[in-house]
């Protein structure tokens, strides 16, 4: 007899252990912070040289962000979605290059990608933006500024 | 309710008369006598079986009872754990890995400039290398650049360049 309500208070235990588990996991989420999404639009300004190639890195100083998507730049050099590590998506941090080996390519300040990314919280999100390499048709570096754009 | 009651008569008088107890009595009576021993014989063997037949039943239902609740609570256990999330997205391919140590202009690091000169080979029919065919397919073409691309753009390659 003792055995057996020794069994019955196990099986309960177990099963209303994961039960209450879940439902304050549902709790948790139901109190969620606000999420938006945004765009960041990265330019290039190479001066008067032209540009073929270009390797950057960003992430997020302070906030929470996840990147959710990468599209191409604005010169038709550059249109097509850049090299970047889908593992990067769903993460706050992203290394994205392209080159071209056209002779049409961009002068001057050129949108070379926009980020798509997930706010989440109230907090503004700082970032860390910082050009590994720019270089020109003969893929000797350049001198190039980086800057970006929030867009809404 | 009249009619249920109609159809089961608790007040059924279930008594029968002395008289008929009497006639079945003289109809159904054994027409031998049962030894006292062969009765107390049967009777015992019938206890036997039943008490074994009662332990057996207790048995089974007691092991039966433990395996159901550690059934129960393995199954839960193993949902609890949440058996069915999956690993985010990883980049382990092996040619990753090779074009890794593909370093084209052999300046110490790869990166995009690595690809682009790489490109600029297979384009212009410049002079290449074997070991720049990174996936091994005996040529040395886009598919490389782009291993190469995807080396210089590794997240865990780079980690900490900031």
């Amino acid at each position: 007899m003792m055995k057996k309500i020794t069994a019955i208070i196990l099986m309960s235990i177990s099963v209303i252990v994961p039960v209450l588990a879940q439902q304050s996991e549902q709790d948790n989420e139901s109190v969620q912070p606000k999420v938006r999404f945004a765009p960041l639009r990265i330019y290039l300004d190479s001066g008067n040289k032209s540009l073929a190639a270009y390797q950057f890195e960003l992430k997020a100083a302070a906030g929470q962000i996840k990147i959710v998507g990468v599209e191409g730049g604005q010169h038709k050099a550059f249109k097509e979605a850049p090299y970047y590590d889908p593992a990067a998506l769903a993460n706050d941090r992203i290394i994205i290059a392209a080159f071209n080996t056209g002779r049409e390519l961009p002068t001057g300040r050129t949108r070379i990608a926009t980020i798509h990314l997930q706010i989440i919280g109230e907090a503004e999100p700082d970032y860390e933006l910082k050009l590994t390499v720019a270089a020109d048709a003969d893929a000797k570096e350049i001198p190039a500024e980086i800057t970006f754009e929030k867009g809404e | 309710m009249t009619e249920k009651k109609g159809h089961f008569d608790e007040d059924l008088d279930l008594r029968i008369s002395p008289k008929l107890s009497e006639d079945l009595n003289t109809l159904f009576k054994p027409q031998f006598s049962v030894p006292p021993e062969l009765d107390r014989a049967i009777m015992d063997q019938a206890n036997r079986r039943l008490v074994q037949r009662h332990w057996r039943h207790r048995i089974f239902r007691h092991i039966s009872f433990w395996r159901v609740a550690a059934a129960a609570a393995v199954i839960i256990f193993a949902f609890s754990l949440n058996l069915t999330q999956k690993p985010g997205p990883t980049t382990t391919s092996s040619f990753i890995v090779e074009a890794q140590a593909v370093d084209i202009d052999e300046n110490g690091r790869v990166d995009i400039l690595d690809a682009f000169k790489l490109a600029r080979h297979v384009e212009f029919s410049e002079r290449t290398e074997k070991k720049w065919d990174i996936n091994g397919d005996g040529l040395v073409d886009r598919n490389d650049v782009d291993l190469v691309a995807l080396a210089a753009v590794r997240l865990d390659k780079n980690k900490g360049v900031l």
